[in-house]
């Protein structure tokens, strides 16, 4: 028999065996079913009271209860604390930047490994085409999924716990910067130095030794040595992906001309820490 | 004792019942839900097996929730965030139709995953089944981009900055990549069409396609009947030592019930 044909035969033993020895839906397994149901809604209700009633209101925003916030603060697409965080179910996906470097192969954590796994879970039942279906005799299969499991559990564990660059704490770094770059005396390069520390640029970028990694963005440390030009910096923080393509960094042109030569004068003076 | 009814109350039953008959007549539905209750399933389907049911349960939560929050939510960056302060604070209940919709997106999420895992356990994916487990998977993807659309709509300082990057990201794609991120941006920077465009794609064009899709896998799903937890020494379908016909083996576990007695010897 090939092996259609053993399908095939499985499946009429299956419809067979059903219809003489199985039990009718209503009310078995509809029963198992609604009491499941009225769990789900139970949880889901139980949830909402509880964020609810442990937020407490303060003021324009709430303090965090047991899960967090009613809300947070209003967007403000001219705000300088950028702090981007997606919902729990992307953590993953989020950490798996940090992994890749920008900006050989950070496509591969944006965009190729996303589009690998979903097609590989579209093609999972023609990938496994044998007819076994009893865990312990698929190893190959439980291994794989288990490894998944364990990644994707890793993943969001560390996205939902990674630090963030706190705006106050960079600020106060400003003088050890400007004395290791030895751009103390520029006042530019200064306040450069402070707006960049403030604009949550490190939530994203690494500065001798402070900041996050995340989203594959580079080091900037010795940005200045690449001798790209105060012009450059300029346009390329107007619009990242117009000079960069491909760059998930956002435009920062809301800061306004002057905030941005401060900002392209700090990186170009930045040589690298000494 | 047989009690003849009187022409009264035949006429009564039919007026009754005639509204019943003029749409059975048309659509067949008697039959259709007769099967759809009295089916028969595995006598040996375990909790595992409800976990689908509990994943509709989530997504229906999360449309009735919907429905509310749209009649109350304004697609508008100026006043997007007030409405949601309004819903939480002034609307009657509103904090818990707001509660249930944004954790019933959680538990939605962790739901497919868990019902996923399950049928990955049970090898269920395998045939006939490949396509149900396809229209799972396109179900899981809209659903993860049904969080992705909806983070956005209360227009907080988090879910700005995320959909920003997201949408950069997107924008990074090969081939069709650019087309969508600026498809989705509607503009030169993420304001009020960026909103108007993740309010619609959330609220019409992604719960459309979901709720087809969850048609089309429930119906296969009846079609082709849910398996046997592939350890049960009972399980549906199971390969017999000898020949096809029932045998002994069966003698002593269960008594072979007719179509009606079923509740004979079924333990769940």
């Amino acid at each position: 028999m090939s092996s259609l044909e053993k399908n095939r035969a499985d499946h009429k033993r299956y419809k067979e065996d059903v219809k003489r020895e199985g039990k009718p839906f209503f009310p078995y397994a509809l029963f198992h079913d609604s009491f499941m149901q009225v769990v789900v809604v139970a949880v889901i209700i139980g949830l909402a009271t509880i964020w609810k009633w442990t937020a407490e209101d303060v003021g324009g925003g709430t303090n965090p209860g047991l899960l967090g916030s009613l809300y947070e603060e209003k967007a403000d697409p001219g705000s300088t604390s950028f702090v981007p965080r997606p919902d729990w179910y992307y953590y993953f996906l989020f950490y798996l930047l940090r992994i890749f470097k920008w900006p050989d192969s950070v496509i591969l954590g944006t965009v190729g490994i996303p589009t690998i796994l979903l097609m590989l879970l579209l093609a999972l039942p023609f990938i496994d085409r044998r007819r076994e279906r009893h865990p312990l005799r698929r190893p190959v299969a439980m291994i794989a999924g288990i490894l998944v499991i364990v990644a994707m559990g890793t993943l969001t564990w560390k996205g939902a716990t990674a630090k963030e660059a706190v705006a106050s704490e960079s600020a106060s770094a400003v003088p050890t910067w400007a004395a290791k770059q030895g751009f103390a005396n520029d006042p530019v390069a200064m306040a450069g130095a402070t707006l960049f520390a403030q604009s949550g640029c490190l939530t994203c970028h690494v500065y001798t030794g402070s900041g996050g990694a995340n989203l594959g963005a580079p080091e900037l440390t010795a940005e200045g040595s690449k001798g790209l030009g105060i012009d450059w910096q300029i346009k390329h923080l107007e619009c990242p992906s117009c000079v960069t393509p491909g760059s998930p960094m956002p435009a920062f042109k809301a800061l306004g001309a002057d905030n941005l030569k401060k900002l392209a004068t700090f990186l170009e003076a930045s040589k690298g820490a000494k | 004792m047989a009690t003849r009814k009187s022409p009264r109350q035949q006429q009564v039953e039919a007026a009754l019942l005639y509204p019943v008959d003029w749409l059975d007549e048309r659509t067949g539905i008697r039959a259709g839900l007769q099967y759809f209750l009295f089916r028969n399933v595995p006598r040996d389907t375990n909790w595992m097996q409800t976990l689908g049911a509990a994943t509709l349960t989530a997504f229906l939560v999360q449309a009735v929730t919907g429905v509310i929050l749209a009649m109350y939510y304004k697609p508008d960056p100026n006043s997007a965030y007030e409405s949601i302060k309004h819903i939480t604070n002034d609307v009657t209940l509103g904090w818990l139709v707001r509660g249930m919709h944004r954790w019933g997106a959680s538990c939605f999420i962790i739901l497919m995953f868990l019902h996923m895992g399950r049928v990955f356990l049970f090898g269920a994916y395998k045939y006939p089944r490949e396509l149900t487990w396809i229209i799972g998977v396109m179900l899981l993807a809209l659903g993860m981009i049904e969080g992705f659309t909806g983070y956005l709509l209360p227009w907080d300082e988090t879910a700005y900055w995320a959909t920003v990057v997201g949408i950069n990201i997107q924008a990074n794609g090969p081939f069709v990549g650019p087309f969508i991120g600026s498809i989705l941006k509607g503009g030169a920077e993420i304001g009020p069409e960026t909103l108007a465009r993740f309010y619609s794609l959330h609220m019409l064009a992604i719960p459309g396609g979901l709720m087809a899709l969850i048609g089309i896998h429930l119906f296969l799903v009846v079609r082709l009947g849910i398996t046997s937890p592939p350890w049960s020494p009972v399980a549906a379908g199971r390969e017999r030592d000898g020949e096809e016909a029932p045998t002994a083996d069966r003698v002593g576990l269960v008594e072979p019930t007719p179509r009606g007695s079923a509740s004979q010897g079924v333990e769940k």
